[in-house]
């Protein structure tokens, strides 16, 4: 039988090494969800092949373009690495859009009030981003592991808290730039100052993509050698397989938990900074964000790992970039969300797609030369 | 009438109003789960339901049939969550997680392709109001008892529970594990889907594309802090209804809209939800299966 060897998996295990390949499921899952997504277009009466060339246009047709989906990708595989790293410690960080908003808030407070030249500016800003993020992360992460609430719930609750407080009292009330007759539901904080934005890196090209983007690809490199080569990586990976094993081999899973949801935090705390400093350049009165929910979405086709999270971020960047033209055709920007969806959906059950691995693993292992790592047991 | 009495009778209204959507996917959270199957998409269920109860309405004009197709929705979606979750064995909570994201964004996509709007769908029928309440709102304070007396005093009860206590021992008993839990997951996705068709064409009248704005995972919220009890999660729907009526008379008295205090208020409900939890109301009280994938031939 084809998905035999995968037996009896205690819970979760299957999230942490989801197919044997987790690469060729993530592709045949975002193939399915693109032609399913197709379908539905061409269901609605609509020009879906048009549809489609458009999405694809937008995404990448121009260096305009390409800019756009870089930087959303930045932001994107910021928040899937922090999904990724609350994984490790066998967390399901579902607040990721909390953390974001209150990161993207500290970084337009701070990227304002802070008197500090060009050099300083920009990392202080970056700082009171990842720290607002880390500590409202650390709330669930004590939740978790002080009063035993599950982190899916609290994650939850406190993203409509960080909502509700943000965009419904301080950026409305308090932080709102007093403009006069302008209309202050949609001021928004005061302008960060200069010195804070991030600089744009080919400005002349009419692309706004900006220093964030090798500041995203830097972090995912830092924590990837983090997770894979150091001895704490180690230890969170411990915690993540089996809480009972790794406390019984010493490790203090509740020191292991708040440090990785305070890393969590950050993570995604930075991804609302990059917004702020890159290209809103204050905190807007109206933010759609949602990229801490699509971080939910980014981790987990890319198989919860750094690489896979970047590799995602950057299409799902692509996807949310290219959307924005789907309106060409009448077909609502929401759209890139369906297919994402459905993309997780697919790759929530890696038992799917288990013949048809199995069958291309056979076709590859019975090739000359090629030397695959083991074939299954049957 | 003197006016606190009025006052009284108005928050009494008020809580019939806001219980009902609650309590419904509460119960269909707490049916799921005492089978061991861990429900998170009750959000994207609710959404649903919400949607096609409003759009079957509307297109036929009978609130009745939406209601059947709100359920229907529901139970649809539930029954992926329930194939995904025992036949392919996903990890629960991500099959959950999954649905919700394609429950939010493939109803903004049908609202838009249905009725050519981005935020609301035109008014539909509302189903016939009994005592000032819709007949669903009364459904919802009667099914907790219902169902506490089938978990408690029902052969069909007594199963559900030792499938989510203890898989293997049931299945020795000659239950059909699977089945079973599959059936208790498409009638949580129906709950859920009648608790989104209450807010639809129940109370509002039409679909409002933030439908169900967090009310299904309130409703997950309500089943831990009720222990995984049906009349326990009615107590705690309850609770947090009248949170929500305290928080809005509160945010009116205080003038918090032209403050641009309204956040605070609107915090209220899901602080206090967070520190009830944290108090350890309904701590490890879950059915012991709860979460954990059977496999058939293992052992």
């Amino acid at each position: 039988m084809a998905d035999a060897p995968a037996a009896r998996p205690p819970w979760r295990q299957a999230l942490f090494a989801p197919a044997k390949s987790p690469l060729w499921s993530a592709l045949f899952a975002i193939l399915c969800a693109l032609a399913f997504c197709f379908l539905a277009i061409l269901a609605t009466g609509k020009d879906a092949a048009s549809g489609y060339a458009d999405l694809f246009q937008g995404a990448l047709g121009s260096p305009r373009a390409l800019g756009e989906s870089a930087i959303k990708g930045s932001v994107l595989l910021l928040t899937g690495l922090s999904v990724t790293v609350a994984f490790t410690v066998g967390l399901f960080n579902i607040g990721a859009e909390g953390q974001f908003i209150w990161g993207a808030l500290a970084a337009a407070v701070a990227g304002h009030l802070l008197p500090l030249p060009a050099a300083l500016a920009l990392p202080a800003a970056l700082l009171a981003a990842a720290l607002a993020g880390g500590l409202w992360a650390l709330i669930p992460a004590w939740l978790k592991s002080a009063r035993g609430v599950h982190e899916v719930i609290s994650t939850i609750l406190l993203n409509w808290v960080a909502i509700d407080l943000v965009h419904g009292w301080l950026v409305a009330g308090p932080l709102s730039v007093a403009s006069g007759n302008a209309d202050v539901s949609i001021a928004g904080t005061a302008p960060i100052r200069d010195e804070a934005a991030l600089p744009r890196l080919f400005a002349a090209s009419g692309s706004r993509l900006d220093l964030g983007l090798p500041i995203a690809l830097a972090i995912a490199l830092c924590v990837w050698l983090f997770l894979t080569r150091t001895r704490r990586g180690f230890e969170w990976r411990c915690v993540g397989a089996g809480p009972e094993a790794a406390r019984a081999q010493g490790i203090r899973n509740g020191r292991c938990i708040a440090e990785a949801m305070f890393l969590s935090g950050a993570l995604a705390g930075v991804a609302g900074a990059l917004i702020i400093l890159g290209t809103e350049h204050r905190y807007p009165g109206v933010f759609r964000t949602g990229y801490g929910f699509d971080g939910i979405a980014v981790a987990l086709v890319g198989g919860v790992t750094a690489p896979g999270a970047v590799a995602a971020g950057f299409f799902f960047g692509a996807l949310r970039a290219g959307s924005t033209r789907l309106q060409l055709v009448g077909i609502h920007p929401s759209f890139a969300e369906l297919i994402q969806g459905v993309a997780v959906l697919l790759v929530a059950a890696p038992r799917l797609f288990a013949p048809l691995l199995a069958k291309l693993r056979g076709r590859v292992n019975s090739a000359p030369g090629a030397a695959q790592p083991t074939a299954e047991a049957p | 009438m003197s006016p606190l009495l009025q006052s009284l009778l108005d928050a009494l209204h008020a809580l019939l109003e806001f219980a009902p959507p609650l309590v419904l996917a509460s119960l269909g959270g707490v049916l799921s789960e005492k089978s061991g199957v861990v429900n998170i998409g009750l959000e994207g269920m609710m959404r649903f339901g919400a949607f096609f109860a409003a759009a079957v309405a509307i297109s036929t004009g009978n609130p009745w049939l939406g209601l059947v197709a709100g359920a229907l929705a529901g139970a649809l979606s539930a029954a992926l969550h329930a194939l995904l979750c025992l036949r392919y064995r996903a990890d629960q909570v991500v099959s959950g997680i999954a649905l919700n994201l394609v429950a939010l964004s493939s109803v903004t996509f049908l609202l838009e392709a249905i009725f050519g709007s981005a935020g609301v769908s035109p008014p539909s029928p509302q189903l016939p109001r009994i005592f000032g309440h819709s007949a669903l709102t009364w459904l919802a304070l009667v099914l907790p008892f219902a169902m506490h007396w089938m978990f408690t005093r029902t052969q069909a009860g007594l199963r559900i529970r030792a499938v989510g206590e203890h898989p293997r021992a049931a299945a020795t008993a000659g239950v059909a594990v699977l089945r079973l839990r599959a059936l208790c997951v498409i009638g949580s996705g129906a709950l859920a889907g009648l608790g989104g068709a209450t807010l639809s064409i129940g109370i509002l009248g039409q679909f409002d594309v933030r439908m169900p704005a967090g009310q299904g995972f309130m409703a997950l919220a309500a089943m831990i802090f009720g222990k995984w009890t049906p009349l326990g999660a009615l107590g705690a729907c309850v609770f947090f209804a009248l949170a929500e009526v305290v928080q809005r008379s509160l945010s009116l008295t205080f003038h918090a809209a032209d403050l641009h205090l309204e956040g605070l208020f609107l915090a209220l409900p899901y602080a206090l939800t967070l520190l009830v939890l944290a108090l350890g109301v309904g701590r490890t009280r879950a059915p012991a299966a709860d979460g954990v994938p059977y496999d058939p031939e293992g052992r």
